[in-house]
């Protein structure tokens, strides 16, 4: 669960007994997110729920640890005690919000205990993860046996040859079937072997405020959008009027046009998606046999004209909208009451009721990304006049992985993957979703609704919010990017080209795009096409 | 003391140095020789031949003493600090040459590949990088603007006026900022376009829309003033140490041969700081070409590059792209730019640090 989420049910003194009574139960229920699992199970998920309880302070070490003693379980269904007596291992992982590594020492600390193992840690800053890792890679000197990364990177890693095939024991120990749609193979898989143990889930929604459209709105509808289309043609329709919650002139859609180290691209993806992710094509932002850009075929020059559209248009975006990341878009724009309609991931829905800052919290509806009235098919080269949706799981989320600095030690490997899938297990990511953690809920069985219902919340709310998540996780044609080394230096220069295009440099749409796809291409020729190509198809399980 | 030195002493301390540095040079070569394949053993790093640099350095200075005795140990107040810069400034300074002439793409499973002029020939042709050094141009120039502000504060602050201690702090006050703690306040709040302060009072003044950094030449003015509001304090204070060294007399003298105003700045004060102003403005140049931390924070660059210093273009091909043989190739030609540029300035100012007679 998101460390805000929590913060904010401890901070208004809420026990789990008083939240579940009342109307003011509804908004704390709303608050905690789509992440509060099952206390009904009974066992050991009974009793880790319990640890420290919801209102009762936020959990630290001493919580983490009784957490993963009581996981233990399957760890000692297939460990002997002190079997990793002299086993040293080093586990390389984010040291965000003080969670992360911080929660995993906790978790590891009775399996050290247990299994007479030691692990020593490298805990990195978000910022300087990417840099550390690519330096590792490039410089040859991995020094770490157990990796918290996020799928993006498995290109770089499982795609040289850098990581552990997970053993058969280990995807029944974590029962690695459990996972949602999209987070099942071929993610976290090359060449069909698994390699990763998931801890986490992402994608980005479509959030709303529920003020602008019914009866007597500026918008003049009575439902939010379902097309990128009418996403446009709202935005430019509420031009010149006046927001109905702060007084200042009404936006539409938050674009936004500043790059953001990368990440920024997947904001013009979730625009795209549905105009260029045919059902019947795997692909969308490469063709897999040659590794062509498709970045300036007619699907993606559309999405990019979308958006100038609105540049075109004085007011449709707020002032410096050139300038905006974004977290600009996200955090200083919409939660402050400016605009109506953004992409994101999880963390606008939580901070939209929790934060400070959020003005919205009253008036903040959620969707799965919009779709579009008609979709390009690349393989034909023309459009078709359907309804297509494309939802972005953007990052994939974190996972475990374990090196192959362990091949050659069967002790070391083996003592490796069984902390790894201790921190990955079934159990134990129950309470990673319900308390502070950074991570979101991955599996089928955190999306049980009868769980939900037994455990006393209710049913009509679980179902809507847990829902749509997972109806994006599980959509049959939902954007999975492709795992190839070096995603994020196309994702970068992209950014840089399309904010050139944005501030007006480039003639067209087309041309932006056109600058994009010869970046692409140098950076493909660069790293080496023939290998980009293999390691693409690999990361599609072709 | 040189003659009390016997043959046999002179003996060892020249087998110290030829002979750790036979042990440097035979471990370089092997561990070369092993890291391009022709040679099967060899160690996994090349920590053993630091060792040996570290063994070789310390038996170099030791054998100073040994050799020239007294004359030794005055070279030993230098020798280390040598070894370090060669070690640490002019020998990464050589390996960076090579990874200039590489394609050296982290995410590439080929590693460093050498590709001769390519860097070059991609660098005259990348729009980026050019639009980045013609930013540094305009950015250079404001320096003039900034350096005359600081004159001004300085005479200011020079002059004999009410609370004037006060003001000498107050003004330095930026300075002792990070340029990242002034990009967040600054360009992040205080200017943000809808809720920022100085957008309100903007508002306030009758601009509608007030937008900091929507504009190309908008954005490159603010990142110039937020840049020149950190750094005027330090012109400023050089140049008003160099005021207080002008002797009172020269001025009463002029007060007596009735000088106005005008007159005795231009014709005694200004002259006698020419050299302190030289100073100033070329230690101001040296700080704004390293100009990136408020770009990559506000800007990033933006909008289309209009703020890109070359600086913040070199981070994110370096850092965000991982192109580590194109960063470095950028940064080494931006090197021998300024290294050019600050001798032609240096020589030409010489001239002028001579004050006028």
């Amino acid at each position: 669960m998101k460390l805000e989420l929590y913060n904010q049910i401890v901070k208004s003194g809420l026990t789990r007994r008083s939240m579940l009574k009342g109307t003011a139960s509804v908004g704390a229920l709303a608050a905690m997110g789509g992440s509060m699992p099952a206390f009904a199970g009974g066992g050991v998920r009974a009793e880790i729920m319990k640890i420290p309880g919801v209102g009762m302070g936020s959990p630290g070490d001493p919580e983490w640890q009784k957490v993963g003693a009581l996981c233990m379980g399957p760890v000692k269904e297939r460990v002997a005690e002190g079997e990793f007596k002299g086993v040293e291992l080093t586990f390389m992982g984010l040291n965000n919000q003080n969670l992360h590594n911080f929660l995993f020492r906790g978790f590891l600390k009775p399996w050290e205990e247990y299994t007479g193992a030691k692990i020593n840690w490298i805990d990195l800053a978000q910022a300087d993860y990417n840099p550390r890792l690519q330096q590792s890679i490039a410089t040859k000197t991995v020094d770490f046996d157990i990796i918290e990364m996020g799928a993006p990177f498995e290109g770089d890693t499982a795609g040289q040859g850098l990581l552990n095939e997970m053993p058969a024991w280990v995807k029944d120990q974590i029962e690695y079937d459990d996972l949602v749609g999209y987070l099942q193979p071929p993610v976290g898989t090359w060449d069909g072997k698994a390699y990763r143990i998931n801890i986490d889930g992402d994608c980005h929604t479509f959030c709303y405020r529920k003020d602008y459209f019914g009866a007597g709105s500026i918008t003049g509808r009575m439902n939010p959008p379902n097309t990128w289309q009418e996403v446009n043609q709202i935005s430019k329709d509420v031009v010149g009027k006046t927001d109905p919650l702060t007084g200042l002139p009404a936006h539409g859609f938050l674009d936004p046009l500043k790059g953001w180290g990368g990440f920024g691209m997947y904001f013009l993806t979730d625009r795209a998606g549905p105009y260029v992710k045919h059902p019947s094509d795997p692909a969308f932002l490469f063709d897999i046999d040659t590794m062509k850009p498709r970045i300036n075929n007619p699907g993606w020059v559309q999405a990019i004209q979308d958006v100038m559209d609105l540049i075109a248009i004085e007011g449709a975006y707020p002032a410096d909208q050139i300038n905006a990341d974004p977290g600009t878009t996200g955090f200083q724009q919409f939660l402050a009451g400016t605009g109506s309609m953004l992409t994101w991931w999880g963390d606008i829905g939580s901070n939209a009721r929790t934060s400070d800052t959020s003005v919205i919290g009253d008036v903040v509806g959620f969707s799965a990304i919009p779709g579009s009235d008609r979709v390009y098919n690349h393989n034909k080269g023309a459009w078709e006049n359907t309804y297509n949706e494309a939802p972005n799981n953007a990052y994939l989320g974190w996972g475990v992985y374990v090196t192959n600095r362990v091949e050659g030690d069967s002790k070391k490997r083996k003592a490796a993957w069984s902390a790894a899938a201790h921190i990955g297990g079934k159990d134990l990511s129950l309470w990673t979703s319900a308390y502070p953690s950074g991570f979101q809920p991955y599996r089928n069985s955190h999306f049980n609704y009868d769980e939900w219902e037994a455990a006393g919340y209710d049913r009509a709310f679980v179902e809507d919010y847990l829902g749509s998540n997972l109806d994006t996780y599980n959509h049959p044609n939902s954007l999975n990017e492709p795992r190839i080394p070096g995603i994020f230096q196309y994702y970068s220069v992209a950014e840089d080209e399309l904010a050139k295009g944005f501030a007006g440099q480039y003639g067209s749409a087309q041309e932006t795009a056109d600058a994009i796809a010869v970046a692409w291409e140098k950076i493909t020729d660069q790293i080496g096409r023939d290998s980009q190509i293999a390691l693409y198809k690999a990361s599609m399980g072709l | 003391m040189q003659h009390e030195i016997s043959d046999r002493r002179r003996y060892l301390g020249r087998t110290m140095i030829w002979g750790s540095a036979i042990i440097l040079l035979f471990l370089v070569l092997f561990q070369s020789l092993h890291q391009v394949g022709w040679l099967e053993s060899g160690f996994t790093t090349w920590r053993p031949t630091l060792y040996a640099y570290l063994f070789w350095a310390t038996c170099l200075c030791w054998a100073q003493v040994i050799l020239y005795g007294e004359q030794g140990k005055r070279r030993l107040f230098i020798l280390p600090a040598v070894l370090f810069v060669v070690s640490m400034v002019i020998f990464p300074l050589i390996f960076a040459l090579g990874i200039a002439f590489s394609s050296w793409n982290l995410s590439s499973p080929d590693g460093r590949q050498f590709n001769g002029f390519d860097n070059v020939i991609q660098m005259w042709s990348d729009p980026f990088y050019w639009n980045a050094l013609k930013n540094m141009v305009y950015y250079t120039f404001a320096i003039i603007i900034e350096y005359i502000v600081a004159f001004g504060l300085a005479l200011l602050l020079n002059a004999q006026i009410k609370g004037r201690k006060f003001f000498r702090v107050a003004f330095l006050m930026p300075l002792m900022l990070s340029p990242v703690a002034v990009s967040w306040m600054l360009g992040k709040s205080m200017l943000e376009a809808r809720f920022g302060p100085i957008s309100r009072l903007a508002r306030e003044l009758g601009w509608d829309n007030p937008s900091f950094f929507g504009s190309p030449e908008m954005a490159r003015s603010m990142i110039m003033m937020m840049d020149a509001w950190t750094f005027i304090p330090l012109m400023m204070i050089m140049i008003l140490a160099g005021l207080q060294a002008i002797p009172k007399e020269l001025h009463e003298a002029a007060d007596v041969d009735g000088a106005t105003p005008w007159k005795k700045f231009w014709e005694i004060t200004f002259p006698l700081m020419l050299p302190v102003s030289v100073t100033a403005i070329l230690i101001r140049i040296i700080f704004k070409l390293k100009l990136a931390d408020i770009i990559i924070n506000v800007t990033s660059g933006g909008p289309g590059g209009a703020t890109d210093s070359v600086t913040s273009f070199i981070f994110r091909e370096y850092r965000d792209r991982s192109n580590v043989g194109y960063g470095t190739f950028l940064a080494i030609f931006y090197l021998v730019i300024i290294v050019i540029v600050m001798t032609i300035l240096i020589k030409v100012s010489d001239r002028w640090m001579k004050p006028r007679h």
